[in-house]
């Protein structure tokens, strides 16, 4: 029963490698649906394309379906998924920190990469920029430690919070993704762009 | 649009059947080697019979106690008020709301603790909360509980108390082991008189 490296059904090594595989193929995935070009990417926030909302929606959705259904087929312990522990305060700052950098770079860490891959001069930047970031934070962590630590709340899940049973609170959010979908359909109509 | 309808029917039924399967059928909280070798080594399934003798005769209506032993065991003597599942039919559907619950407190009892052990570290893997086990089983319950020795006189007092508390509890709950098989003798004679004044009364209706 899974999941396969902490249920030490294959070694480290093996978890490694198969990551390794799972990466490129992510990073192919990610490069054949355009998600190494800035303009594309930064289009969901004028409203001309919405790559990205779908792409990692439908991903979300799909990793959802399939860890529900291999739980209830006894296929995989959902216990033993590593799930991240949820500090409050960095979540916020981290999240408005991380989209004005994605609105203003025109990359996410992953599609930076991704755009470097192909030689796009303004990907290597943002990665450049990436790593000034990670160092500066490194270096600086005294300063930030009581704030990063902040409001600490363990591994929730929503919905535990809400009381409900997780299948349910899975097709809820199945039609919160399809409800997003048809906005950003209509968005993307609304506020058409000839060429990007 | 083509691409999103088809994703909406594909997707939609799976969270529809996602929402009407049982919560617990899906999130199985299993436990870790490591976490049930930490649990059972510090014995925390343990309760000690002293314990559940005086939740006996509190009548402590939270207590359960489980008879993993088979059915003919089970018949030939059973704890007060307790229930029979029998280890080898532990999984049985018919068990798992007696074992899977959150209202009782339950506990397992073997003759010694090996097989009620074996019945808490199973439920406990399912990650079934509120099982115990009786410490020592039946065979301390019988030789201690209800035919308590009295200690040496120079034991300490808690000893003494101790003792106390077992002949009084041995007493309520019919009690004294070995002796309670001698003094059912005259008791059985003691019946055998009414039931042939019962015997009497019924011809005496039928007049």
């Amino acid at each position: 029963m899974g999941p396969l490296a902490p249920n030490e059904l294959i070694s480290e090594n093996t978890n490694f490698l198969l990551a390794f595989f799972i990466g490129i193929a992510f990073g192919w995935v990610l490069e054949s649906s355009g998600f190494s070009s800035s303009r594309k990417l930064a289009g969901i926030f004028y409203g001309y394309d919405a790559v990205v909302l779908k792409v990692f929606f439908t991903a979300a959705i799909t990793a959802m379906l399939g860890l529900l259904f291999m739980s209830l087929f006894g296929w995989v312990d959902l216990s033993l998924i590593y799930v991240n522990p949820t500090y409050l305060t960095s979540a916020i700052i981290g999240g408005v920190v991380m989209g004005a950098g994605f609105i203003m770079g025109g990359f996410c860490p992953g599609t930076s990469f991704c755009g470097a891959a192909i030689g796009k001069i303004d990907a290597m930047v943002f990665i450049a920029g990436l790593f000034i970031g990670v160092y500066g934070f490194a270096f600086t962590y005294g300063w930030w430690e009581k704030l990063y630590l902040a409001n600490y709340l363990g591994e929730p899940k929503v919905s535990e919070k809400l009381g409900m049973s997780d299948g349910l609170f899975g097709l809820f959010m199945i039609l919160a993704a399809i409800g997003m979908f048809l906005v950003a359909e209509w968005a993307e109509k609304k506020f058409p762009r000839e060429e990007y | 649009m083509k691409q999103l309808k088809l994703l909406a029917f594909i997707i939609i039924p799976l969270g529809i059947i996602l929402a009407a399967v049982p919560a617990d059928r899906i999130s199985q909280t299993r436990l870790t080697p490591e976490e049930l070798l930490q649990e059972a080594g510090a014995g925390v399934q343990f309760i000690t019979p002293d314990a559940i003798a005086d939740m006996l005769v509190q009548k402590d209506p939270s207590l359960r106690l489980i008879d993993v032993r088979t059915p003919e065991e089970f018949d030939a003597y059973s704890m007060p008020g307790a229930v029979n599942v029998p280890l080898s039919n532990l999984l049985a559907e018919e068990y798992k709301d007696i074992l899977n619950q959150d209202a009782y407190v339950n506990v397992f009892y073997s003759n010694g603790s090996v097989y009620a052990n074996q019945a808490w570290m199973i439920t406990r893997q399912l990650g079934y909360e509120n099982n115990f086990v009786l410490e020592g089983g039946l065979n301390y319950w019988f030789g201690n509980i209800l035919s308590p020795q009295e200690p040496a006189q120079t034991s300490p007092d808690e000893e003494f108390a101790r003792y106390d508390f077992r002949l009084s509890a041995a007493a309520a709950l019919g009690g004294g082991g070995v002796v309670s098989t001698e003094t059912s003798a005259p008791a059985v004679k003691a019946a055998k008189p009414a039931v042939t004044a019962k015997a009497k009364k019924k011809p005496a209706g039928g007049c």
